[in-house]
């Protein structure tokens, strides 16, 4: 589903974020990939959804390369892949119906469809309660779940999640990765990208270890 | 598995040409409702803007439609040492019509010209004592079109009108006609210049207002694309909301600028006001109104599409 071969990437004239990356995440899995901030983790991430393009090597996504990919061709790719970014990007002027919608709205559907669907995601995150509430008014685990359900409304193939849990607490850590491992089951191939390797469950197909750019540890774990 | 389900997806009810429009115009109109106070903002810079080019097209317009009052009287002159017959009449006539520019001719007899000279040394008929309608000329009074009233164009005409048989004397108050048309030079010179600084500063406001109420919605910009809008799905309901701001803004400029003429302006006779004739100022035609409104939305359009440009990072 998703394969790097021989990725590298560097930022204007700093040392690389990624260095001769090569990895293969077969679909269906879950795979975390971890390491200490500035790892390359997010780097990692914003080259499977082409905010980045790399330096080097061939980036390969549900088939495709995406390694040159045209700017119009990256609306499509993006229609298959759920973000859920660090620091949320939830519009604060709009309510949590609107938020969600938003991946939907942009794929063309009604707003009858649009409504229904954001509920149902919005109960399986456990907050159709709060669907007319703006996300400021939401604690940090809310909108943290919020987020979630955004990248996950539209049933993508890939969901990639960039510390879905940090600064939340015990209770809410286990909301968000419980709201992840289901949507695996469903099929969709999950990446998790954190520094906290505590997070390593059963569940858990593939780790990934990455120090300076480079892959330190790439195992099966399933 | 689920995504072989999902090939028969929900019915997209937005998803033809219609379908979109309807998704583009009904989410301009929402983001106006949750901007309000940034959009107020724009609408009030933009009629601001706009308001000030507003005041100078009426004044310009009125000015033009003092100075046509002015033109008007420009005419030419053809004198003759002999009464006409209707008949020659009608042949000069239709001779000098054929020049080009004519707006109209009237033919003013011995006898007419007697009558007008006199009314003119009214008090003093003394003078008329010698003066029978016999030593006087007859003549046609050339009226010409606004466009014929003017330096090269009137001696041009002239010109023509000498070279006809059976005309000789022509006059035209050169004098007066040069004068005029040094005039209505540096008006229109003066008028290009103060437009065009006019316009330039309209378009660096309107262009920087609506880039800057963009920018305040850059992070909505960026999300669109993350989420898999195309650049042209993103920019659709800014461009519209840019339309409707240009135009709000101008049309709120033009009743600000009609309640004005209604209350103060349209008896303001002192102003710009040489001659009866031009007395009082009269408001803008319906094209220039048009013209500033379309102006309006083409700004909105323009200034929408350049921000959204340097802020869509897809």
């Amino acid at each position: 589903m998703i394969e790097l071969h021989n990725v590298s990437l560097s930022y204007q004239h700093d040392t690389p974020a990624l260095n001769n990356v090569t990895l293969n995440i077969a679909k269906g899995d879950f795979a975390l990939i971890t390491g200490v901030s500035g790892a390359g983790k997010s780097t990692l991430l914003k080259l499977i959804y082409a905010a980045l393009r790399p330096t080097s090597g061939q980036v390969m996504v549900d088939g495709l390369n995406i390694t040159g990919i045209p700017v119009s061709q990256i609306p499509r790719l993006r229609r298959k892949i759920g973000v859920v970014f660090q620091d949320f990007k939830l519009l604060p002027g709009r309510t949590v119906l609107d938020n969600v919608a938003l991946t939907l709205e942009v794929l063309g559907w009604g707003k009858n469809d649009i409504n229904r669907k954001v509920y149902h995601i919005l109960k399986q995150v456990g907050l159709e309660h709060k669907i007319k509430s703006t996300p400021l008014r939401l604690s940090g685990g809310e909108q943290q779940r919020v987020a979630m359900a955004r990248a996950l409304v539209n049933d993508p193939r890939i969901i990639l999640a960039d510390e879905p849990t940090g600064n939340l607490d015990e209770a809410s850590k286990e909301k968000v990765l419980e709201i992840l491992k289901e949507a695996n089951i469903r099929g969709s191939t999950v990446v998790i990208a954190t520094h906290d390797r505590r997070l390593m469950g059963d569940w858990c197909k593939r780790l990934i270890v990455l120090d300076k750019g480079a892959i330190v540890e790439n195992t099966d774990v399933s | 598995m689920s995504h072989e389900k999902k090939k028969k997806r929900p019915k997209l009810a937005r998803e033809g040409f219609l379908g979109r429009l309807h998704y583009f115009i009904e989410r301009a109109l929402l983001n106006i409702r949750q901007n309000v106070l940034v959009n107020l903002i724009t609408v009030g810079t933009i009629s601001l803007a706009f308001l000030i080019l507003s005041l100078f097209l009426l004044i310009y317009v009125n000015l033009e439609r003092v100075t046509e009052t002015w033109s008007e009287r420009v005419q030419v002159t053809v004198y003759f040492d002999r009464e006409l017959t209707s008949g020659e009449v009608a042949s000069f006539s239709s001779k000098i019509r054929a020049a080009g520019g004519v707006s109209g001719i009237t033919y003013v007899s011995r006898e007419e010209a007697m009558r007008r000279f006199a009314q003119r040394l009214k008090g003093q008929e003394k003078l008329l004592q010698d003066v029978t309608p016999e030593t006087l000329p007859s003549s046609l009074e050339i009226r010409l079109k606004r466009h014929m009233r003017e330096g090269e164009a009137i001696a041009g005409f002239v010109a023509r009108l000498k070279s006809m048989p059976g005309i000789g004397e022509v006059q035209y108050g050169e004098e007066w006609v040069k004068r005029f048309s040094d005039f209505m030079v540096v008006v229109r010179f003066a008028g290009l210049l103060l437009g065009g600084f006019l316009v330039l500063a309209v378009v660096f406001i309107v262009a920087n207002t609506i880039k800057l109420t963009i920018y305040s919605r850059k992070d909505e910009l960026e999300l669109m694309g993350l989420v898999g809008a195309t650049r042209f799905f993103i920019k659709v309901p800014f461009l519209i909301e840019g339309v409707l701001q240009g135009i709000v803004g101008a049309g709120l400029a033009l009743l600000l600028i009609l309640g004005a003429y209604s209350l103060f302006l349209h008896n303001a006779d002192f102003l710009l006001s040489f001659s009866q004739a031009a007395a009082g100022l009269v408001f803008l035609p319906l094209s220039h109104c048009a013209f500033l409104l379309a102006g309006g939305a083409m700004l909105g359009f323009l200034g929408s599409l350049t921000s959204l440009k340097r802020f869509i990072t897809l």
